[in-house]
C-alpha cells in the first residue's frame, strides 16, 4: 500500500484531520474561558483608568462585580465612553482608545473626570509592542504620569514629549528608546479624545 | 557512609548498564555543549535575538520551545515508519504546529497575562529552525526515546544560551533581572537602552558565541 501513488495524499489527509480535530476540540473546550479572560481584561482596564480601587490580586469575578456595580456603558449619549457613577452622578468617563501601534493594534482607555478635562488614568488591554521598550507603556512608571494631567483644547489634547523636555499641564514624557510607539500612541490618544469630544457635542453633550 | 554508597553503586552498575547511561549522557553533552544548537550549529538565532531582552519572557519561551522540541521529535520518531519520504517535511511542520498551537491555547486560557506578554512570539516557535533541524537530522531515523531526549537536550542547550543572553541584556539595559530592580544597576548605573533594543542582542550574542567557542576550542586541544 505504501508504494501506491495515493498513499502520501491519504497519509497527509489523515494526519491533518487527526491533529486539527484535537486542536479544534481543545479550542472549543477553552473558548468560554478565553472569552471570559478577554472580557475581564477590558473590565479591568476600564476600572484601572478610572482609578477605581481594586483589591490586590483581584480575581476576574471580583473585577466583574465591581464593574457591574459602578460602571455602565459604553453609553452613546456620552460619546461612546464607559461611565463611572457615584451617588447617581457621573464621576468620570473611560474613553476608548484604539489604533495602530508600532507592531500591532493598541487598545485601551483613558479616564477623564466629570469636568471633562482632568485625566484620571490610562490603561491598555491589548498591545504587542516590543517587550522592554514600547511595551513599557503598560507599566506604572509611564502610565502614572497621566494622572492629574489636564487635556488641552484644540487638535492635540495630550502631548508625548521626549525625555528631558519641559512639561506643560497636558504633556507627558515618552518611553526612552521607544520613539515609534510613543509617536503612534500620542496619535491614538488624541484621535480617541477628539472623537469622543465631537461625539459628545453631537449627542447634545454636557448632560453630565 | 551515605556518600560512600552511591559511589560504590555507580562503579558496580557501570559495567552492567553502560549502554543506556552513556546514550543519555551523550545526548546531554551533545545538545548542551558539543553540538549546542545556538553557538555551535547557529540555529534558532532569530528567536535568540528577538525574545531575549526580558528574562521572564525568555524563560517562558525556553520552556515552550524545549517542550515543543522534545514532543515533536518523539512524535516524528513514532511515525517514522509510516511517513512517506516525500511529504515528511510537511508532516514535521504539521506536528510542530500542533504542539505550538497547543501551548498557545493553553497560555490564552490559563495564563492570559503571559500570553499577552509574549504576543506573537509563541506562534513563531513553529518557524524555529532547531525543532525542524532535530526532526530532520535525528528523530526521523532514530527510535522514540533517544529522539525525545535529543530534542529535550537541544531545547535545554538553546535555553541556557538564551538565558545567558537575556540576563546581561535586561541587567545592563533596564537595571533589573526578572523585573526585580538590582542594586547599583537600578540606581547608580546609566542604563544602556541599546541593550534592550535589537542591536543589543547582536552584540551580546556575538560576544557570547566568541567566548563559548574559544572555551570549547581550548577543551578540544587539551583532549587531542
Amino acid at each position: 500500500m505504501r508504494d501506491k501513488p495515493w498513499y502520501p495524499v491519504l497519509y497527509m489527509f489523515v494526519m491533518t484531520a487527526f491533529f486539527s480535530s484535537i486542536l479544534i476540540g481543545l479550542a472549543r473546550f477553552t473558548r468560554d474561558r478565553v472569552e471570559l479572560n478577554e472580557r475581564s481584561a477590558v473590565e479591568r482596564a476600564v476600572l484601572e483608568c478610572l482609578a477605581v480601587e481594586l483589591p490586590a490580586r483581584a480575581s476576574s469575578l471580583e473585577v466583574h462585580r465591581v464593574f457591574l456595580d459602578r460602571v455602565s456603558g459604553p453609553v452613546p449619549a456620552y460619546g461612546g465612553a464607559y461611565v463611572l457613577r457615584e451617588g447617581g452622578k457621573v464621576a468620570a468617563y473611560a474613553v476608548p482608545l484604539d489604533g495602530k501601534g508600532y507592531w500591532d493594534r493598541i487598545k485601551g482607555f483613558i479616564g477623564i473626570a466629570s469636568d471633562k478635562r482632568t485625566v484620571t488614568g490610562i490603561s491598555f488591554y491589548e498591545q504587542k509592542e516590543t517587550p522592554g521598550l514600547g511595551a513599557e507603556i503598560v507599566q506604572p512608571p509611564f502610565r502614572s504620569q497621566f494622572t492629574g494631567k489636564r487635556i488641552a483644547d484644540g487638535r492635540s489634547p495630550i502631548g508625548i514629549m521626549p525625555v528631558g523636555a519641559a512639561l506643560g499641564p497636558s504633556k507627558v514624557h515618552a518611553v526612552t528608546g521607544a520613539t515609534q510607539t510613543s509617536t503612534r500612541l500620542e496619535k491614538i490618544i488624541n484621535d480617541g479624545l477628539l472623537r469622543w469630544r465631537s461625539d459628545l457635542a453631537s449627542a447634545g453633550g454636557g448632560q453630565g | 557512609m551515605m556518600s560512600a554508597d552511591p559511589a560504590r553503586e555507580m562503579t558496580a552498575s557501570a559495567p552492567k548498564g553502560p549502554k543506556k547511561e552513556s546514550a543519555l549522557g551523550r545526548a546531554a553533552i551533545e545538545g548542551l555543549w558539543n553540538n549546542n544548537p545556538v553557538f555551535r550549529q547557529v540555529l534558532g538565532i532569530c528567536s535568540t535575538l528577538a525574545v531575549t531582552n526580558l528574562v521572564l519572557n525568555t524563560a517562558v519561551m525556553c520552556l515552550a520551545l524545549t517542550g515543543t522540541t522534545a514532543l515533536s521529535c518523539l512524535t516524528v520518531s513514532l511515525l517514522r515508519e509510516w511517513t512517506p519520504h516525500r511529504v515528511r517535511m510537511m508532516v514535521q511542520t504539521l506536528i510542530i504546529a500542533f504542539y505550538v498551537i497547543l501551548v498557545d491555547i493553553a497560555l490564552k486560557a490559563y495564563w492570559p497575562d503571559m500570553s499577552r506578554n509574549l504576543g506573537p512570539y509563541v506562534g513563531l516557535i513553529i518557524t524555529n529552525c532547531i525543532i525542524m533541524g532535530r526532526c530532520e537530522a535525528f528523530a526521523r531515523s532514530n527510535p522514540p526515546v533517544p529522539s525525545f531526549f535529543d530534542g529535550l537536550f537541544c531545547g535545554l542547550g538553546y535555553s541556557f544560551v538564551l538565558l545567558l543572553v537575556a540576563v546581561p541584556r535586561e541587567l545592563l539595559g533596564m537595571g533589573s533581572i526578572l523585573g526585580i530592580p538590582m542594586p547599583y544597576f537600578s540606581t547608580g548605573w546609566d542604563k544602556w537602552i541599546i541593550m534592550v533594543m535589537p542591536p543589543g542582542a547582536f552584540f551580546t550574542l556575538a560576544c557570547l558565541i566568541w567566548a563559548l567557542r574559544a572555551f570549547q576550542a581550548r577543551g578540544e586541544e587539551e583532549s587531542a
